[in-house]
């Protein structure tokens, strides 16, 4: 709702020393905790839960996420992979991406995405929608910064989303489709920790208007709506099915 | 629908804002330290004071000032944070004024020990509320070990003396509580010296009122400081178990029917302790994948533990011809033949940290069985001439083993990770069979004559050890995809194995008498077996990478392996006069080296590979009839060049194709190279074969499948095709006059089989009904040799013109459809058909070309009700088909099983299953290879009742839905 009295706010320029801290590249390691979610699956029993849960409690430890990138200007900014994420940790085997390029405009108040999903490439193209945060009272350093507490949720997929933000990055960007807070987002929890998404470093350098284009993608347009939609019937559908819809649509 | 909502409340707050205060305003102020130092760049925020959700923000300029124009009339929070300030908090609440001003706004500095050890170095978040501060402890680095007060004396702020008095910002600490509660009385040391600092996840120091004011409800004004502990999660320790039993009365001349099975599991964060047992006589089996994860726990599965390296992917290593029994603890589905009898029992332990993991088990299971069969097999021998053997046998097979296990796996550093483990299994095994064999002849179609029959008791009692040990160590380098590993691996068999065979065989049309046939009339033989295997192997591979998307991989296997068997046959009719001719003593030391090399490209999902390896084989033996004797040295040398290709290639959209060749080796076993005669069914006489090559197996296969998760659509696919050279097959000499069949392994090239797979799952009506068409179909040729022999003057001869190599070439047609109907929560189906055709034509007998068919029809209803009661019924309904051998035979089987579930907490429930309703039970197989066509059947548990009774502490759930893989 703030966006509408963004406008009517009155920002103080940023000093010289500021501009600097405005642009830039974080690398984050997002992991996915499949046996959490799986305790989320209505249609498992407790005996199914537990079976997973302790069966996989090595390969939990173990799991080292997929590395992912987020590159960010005061105007703009753009989520994907990082370099070498659809590969194996020791190497040796690689593996297909799904198509994922997260991009927002901040100035233009729009949004674009391009993701793969239900075994299709869809663009969703929009004004920009960002969440109602609360901000909390905590506060911890991620990759080197002093970073605040704020929650969301996502009514779509019914999950609590934490981010903690930047206090010296004053940057409306974040990983994943979440952004809107007075500073950088450096981590990000889904859902008590189903899934983490954790800054690894910070690098603070000037950001190309070629970095921050999207490549040239063929997929479906739509917009927030029917994605919105559409991830709401497949989890509807999957659950109904007694299927994880999150093999197949992002978490 | 929810920004619907918040523009809804907004648009109903801001008019009720307005009926009050119809103004905007400015509000304006300034961040400053302690000392009235501007903050420039805080970040300021506007929160609304319901729910702390965010309405606007902005930052301070140099001068440390803000300016929120145009705001909405009302109450706000007002935050200020700076970097190492506390975060500045206020309610906001506007009167008249247009501007508010709210002037210095003081930010107080955190401790820089707080910041810098608790956020800094622990990494710890800081929670500001009020009074509290709260630590996140567990990021805290203690030594594993350490209790809480060793945990509390690193947090900054608290001091604890050497009597272990609590100490926080200065002032005496009174009441520790763990998760808000008192732990052991009021004395707070009893709780900081005994519990372990890893169990903690928070710690909280706050001022709490006194417990007379808690008490009373009015507030002394008293403060107690208090330590608050929060456990973690996970570390609450859990417990679940299960058992099962039910019982069965007597009834279609079977005894009582029992079927019990329980399991216990208790865990923490770090140890995992279970234990199972189950016993049956219902044909149940043993452990269920299921039952086996429960057991096993976080070591259920363990990539990655394949000492023996090789090209990545198929085609590792290579294959022995042994028989033992597995090292690993067995999973067993209900083996419907004969009448089982089952029991099976164990206790694992495993202790998991992030660096060290242990895993220890020990399993015993025992499996008793009868088996009443009748087999027909009907084999083609060249001139039109076919044997039909009839069989018909008694066997009671009992088989018990113990098995040990131990898995160990330490990361010595971030770099290299040892992993050993020893498996051990003692086996104790013995069979009774007694069984009636005639053999007829029939020529062209004429009526059959009857040549021999067999009369067989046999007696077998074997003691079985094995223990396999491996060392794995791998090493990762600095350089990505770089990496070391190397292994060794020491493995133990020792088994003793005593047959009494006892035979009566008698010789319809014999007409010449010789020794052979004399000494085969009246058999009265014990027969001992003895062999110790000790076999070392030693491993490496070298992992390269280079110019980014390739990798050059290396390997090395060596293996040493020395086996000693002793073989003694001995004539109980002659005092135990040892039978020479069928005694052996052999030595055998083998030596295995490998050697391979293979480069990989990878990259976004294309990964194609493409290696060669040679390999040496030595087999260096000695043998003779018997080890006093001189022994007789045997050498062999197999050099092999082993290429190996693969493909796998992740596409758009859920498309992945995948393709390989692949050359597999086959060792003859070193039974099959010893040339002496083994009897242990006397009409059935197989011998070895010391000229026997390693066969060669080559094959290329190439598959694909896709998935669509929007329609739910499914697609797999794939062919294959292989060939053979040196192919070891076991070829026949067939006695003319006694229809005796001596086997012999033998080299034939030239065998293929070509083969291909399909499925088709769609919805028919999305998460209601789902259908999943599939189809199969292979065909192969395969040759045996096949002689006719005769004696002639006490040797045997080959009859002139029998000495030929029959071709079969078989194939086979396989089409299902499977059709899964979920409608409704109280109905489930699932039903499926199934029908296979197979194709079997001789070129020795052109007459005996068979066609077998084999129809399956199932249907799987679930049904609920109301109060808890469920039902499901399965109906099972195969038939088998072979015109030429005149087999026709239908199994209709009907089980049901009605259950309730019990209690609130549906942790009860109760079952009464029926099994084979129709009391039509019989296990039937058809078999076709090399020159022979096979029938069985085997008398098998039919109908019978069962009321069971089952406990779950994590409660029963109805099995409405078939859940095969989650």
């Amino acid at each position: 709702m703030y966006r509408l009295l963004i406008g009517l706010l009155l920002l103080s320029l940023p000093s010289l020393v500021m501009a600097q801290k405005t642009e830039g590249v974080v690398e984050y390691r997002r992991i996915t905790h499949w046996s959490k979610i799986y305790t989320r699956m209505t249609y498992l029993s407790q005996e199914q839960k537990d079976r997973i849960m302790l069966r996989s409690k090595n390969w939990e430890e173990d799991n080292k996420g997929e590395k992912m990138k987020l590159l960010f200007t005061p105007t703009q900014s753009l989520y994907t992979y990082s370099g070498d994420a659809s590969e194996s940790e020791d190497a040796g085997y690689s593996w297909r991406q799904s198509e994922l390029i997260m991009t927002r405009n901040f100035e233009k108040e729009r949004q674009m995405d391009i993701m793969e999903m239900l075994g299709k490439v869809y663009i969703v193209d929009d004004s920009l929608r960002t969440p109602t945060w609360k901000i909390g009272n905590q506060i911890k350093e991620v990759a080197g910064y002093i970073c605040m507490k704020a929650e969301t949720t996502d009514p779509i997929k019914n999950q609590t989303i934490t981010a903690w933000f930047a206090q010296d990055i004053p940057v409306s960007a974040g990983p994943e489709r979440v952004s809107g807070l007075p500073g950088l987002i450096l981590e990000l929890d889904l859902n008590d920790g189903d899934v983490e998404i954790i800054a690894q470093s910070v690098t603070l350098r000037p950001v190309t208007a070629e970095e921050l284009k999207l490549p040239k993608t063929k997929g479906k347009k739509i917009t927030e709506a029917d994605y919105n939609a559409m991830v709401k019937k497949k989890i509807a559908e999957s659950i109904a099915a007694h299927e994880n819809p999150y093999w197949s649509i992002r978490y | 629908m929810r920004n619907l909502f918040l523009l809804g409340a907004l648009c109903l707050l801001t008019t009720v804002l307005h009926a009050q205060t119809p103004t905007r305003f400015t509000l304006q102020g300034r961040a400053v330290d302690t000392l009235n130092n501007a903050l420039p760049s805080s970040t300021v925020m506007l929160l609304s004071p319901k729910d702390s959700s965010m309405v606007n923000f902005g930052r301070t300029d140099d001068k440390g000032a803000f300016t929120f124009k145009n705001l909405r009339a009302g109450s706000y929070i007002l935050k200020v944070t700076f970097v190492g300030y506390i975060p500045y908090n206020a309610l906001i609440k506007n009167g008249d004024e247009a501007v508010l001003d709210l002037g210095g706004l003081k930010l107080k500095p955190i401790t820089r020990e707080l910041m810098e050890v608790v956020v800094r170095t622990a990494k710890a978040p800081l929670t500001i509320k009020g009074d509290t501060i709260e630590y996140n402890a567990a990021s805290f680095k203690v030594p594993p070990g350490s209790t809480v007060e060793d945990l509390l004396r690193k947090l900054p702020g608290v001091q604890i003396d050497q009597d272990g008095n609590i100490r926080a910002q200065g002032q005496a600490v009174n009441k520790v509580t763990v998760d808000g509660k008192q732990f052991f009385g009021s004395d707070p040391k009893l709780a900081t010296k005994n519990l372990q600092a890893d169990a903690i996840t928070k710690v909280q120091v706050f001022n709490d009122k006194t417990e007379q004011a808690k008490l009373t409800g009015i507030d002394d004004g008293k403060k107690e400081k208090t330590v608050n502990l929060q456990l973690k999660d996970e570390f609450k320790k859990g417990g679940f178990g299960k058992l099962t039993a039910g019982a069965g009365p007597a009834s279609n001349n079977v005894s009582t029917r029992y079927d019990v099975r329980g399991n216990y599991n208790k865990f923490d964060s770090k140890r995992q302790l279970s234990a199972v047992l189950l016993g049956n006589n219902t044909n149940q089996g043993g452990l269920s994948w299921n039952d086996y994860q429960d057991f096993r726990g976080s070591n259920s599965f363990n990539w990655n533990d394949d000492a023996d390296f090789g090209f990545s992917g198929s085609g590792r290593y290579i294959t022995f011809g042994d028989d033992n029994e597995s090292l690993s603890i067995p999973i067993s589905g209900g083996d419907n033949r004969g009448f089982t009898r089952n029991l099976a029992g164990g206790v694992n332990y495993n202790y998991d940290t992030k660096k060290t993991k242990l895993s220890t088990s020990y399993f015993f299971n025992q499996t008793i069985q009868d088996l009443a069969t009748l087999r027909k097999q009907d084999r083609s021998l060249p001139g039109a001439t076919q044997l039909i053997t009839r069989d018909s046998s008694i066997q009671l097979n009992r088989n018990a083993n113990h098995r040990i296990s131990l898995r160990f796996e330490k990361q010595l550093d971030t770099m290299q990770t040892l992993v050993v483990i020893s498996n051990g299994r003692v086996g104790i095994g013995n069979t009774n069979l007694a069984s009636f064999q005639r053999i007829n002849q029939s020529i062209s179609k004429s009526p059959e004559q009857l040549y021999s029959t067999s009369n067989t008791t046999n007696g077998t009692q074997a003691n079985q050890f094995a223990l396999a040990n491996t060392a794995l160590y791998r090493l990762k380098f600095k350089k990505k995809g770089r990496s070391f590993a190397a292994s060794a691996t020491y493995q133990l068999t020792n088994n003793d194995a005593d047959l009494l065979l006892k035979s009566r065989n008698d010789f319809y049309q014999a007409t010449t008498v010789n020794d052979m046939f004399r000494n085969l009339r009246n058999l009265n033989q014990d027969q001992n077996t003895s062999l110790l295997s000790n076999q070392y192997k030693a491993n490496l591979l070298y992992v390269e990478p280079f110019a980014k998307k390739f990798y050059w991989e290396t390997f090395y296997n060596f293996s040493l392996r020395f086996d000693e068997v002793e073989r003694g046959v001995f004539n109980l009719d002659d005092s135990r006069r040892r039978v020479d001719s069928l005694s052996l003593y052999y030595k055998n030391n083998y030596t295995y080296n490998r050697l391979g090399s293979s480069v990989r490209y990878s990259y976004k999902g294309l990964n194609l590979s493409a290696g060669l390896a040679g390999q040496s084989f030595v087999l260096d033996g000695k043998y003779n009839r018997d080890r006093s004797q001189e022994l007789i040295p045997i050498r062999r040398t197999y050099n092999t060049l082993i290429p190996n290709i693969g493909l796998n290639y992740d596409l758009k959209n859920n498309k992945y194709l995948y393709g390989s060749y692949t050359v597999g080796v086959q060792i003859p076993s070193s039974r099959d190279l010893q040339p002496v005669r083994t009897i242990t069914n006397p009409l059935y006489v197989t011998t070895g074969n010391p000229n026997l090559l390693p066969g060669l197996n080559k094959e290329v296969q190439v598959g694909f499948s896709y998935f669509n998760p929007g329609s739910f659509i499914n697609f797999w696919s794939n062919v294959f095709t292989s060939w053979n050279d040196n192919q070891i097959v076991y070829g026949q000499s067939v006695d003319t006059e006694t229809l005796i069949t001596t086997t012999s392994p033998e080299n034939i090239s030239g065998g293929r089989s070509t083969g291909g797979y399909l499925n088709f799952g769609f919805p028919l009506k999305k998460t209601k009904a789902t259908l999943n068409l599939n189809g199969q179909f292979s065909a192969g040729r395969s040759f045996t040799p096949i002689r006719q022999t005769r004696l002639v003057g006490g040797v045997t001869e080959v009859v002139p013109g029998t000495d030929i190599l029959n071709q079969t070439q078989n194939q086979n047609i396989n089409g299902g459809a499977r059709l899964e109907l979920t409608p409704k929560d109280w109905i489930t189906f699932y039903g499926n058909a199934n029908v296979n055709i197979t194709n079997a034509r001789y070129s020795v007998n052109v007459g005996q070309n068979q066609t077998i068919y084999t129809y399956t029809y199932r249907g799987d209803l679930n049904l609920k009700f109301p109060k808890d009661i469920y039902l499901n019924t399965t109906f099972n309904y195969r038939s088998y088909i072979n015109d030429q051998l005149g087999f026709r035979q239908q199994v209709p089987i009907l089980n049901t099983s009605l259950y309730h579930i019990i209690g609130k907490a549906k942790r009860a429930e109760v079952r009464l299953s029926a099994y084979d309703l129709l009391n039509r039970n019989v296990f039937v197989s058809q078999y076709n290879g090399q020159n022979y066509i096979q029938t069985e059947s085997i008398q098998t548990l039919a109908r019978h009742f069962l009321l069971s009774f089952t406990y779950n502490m994590r409660g029963v759930t109805a099995k409405m839905r078939r859940q095969d893989f989650y």
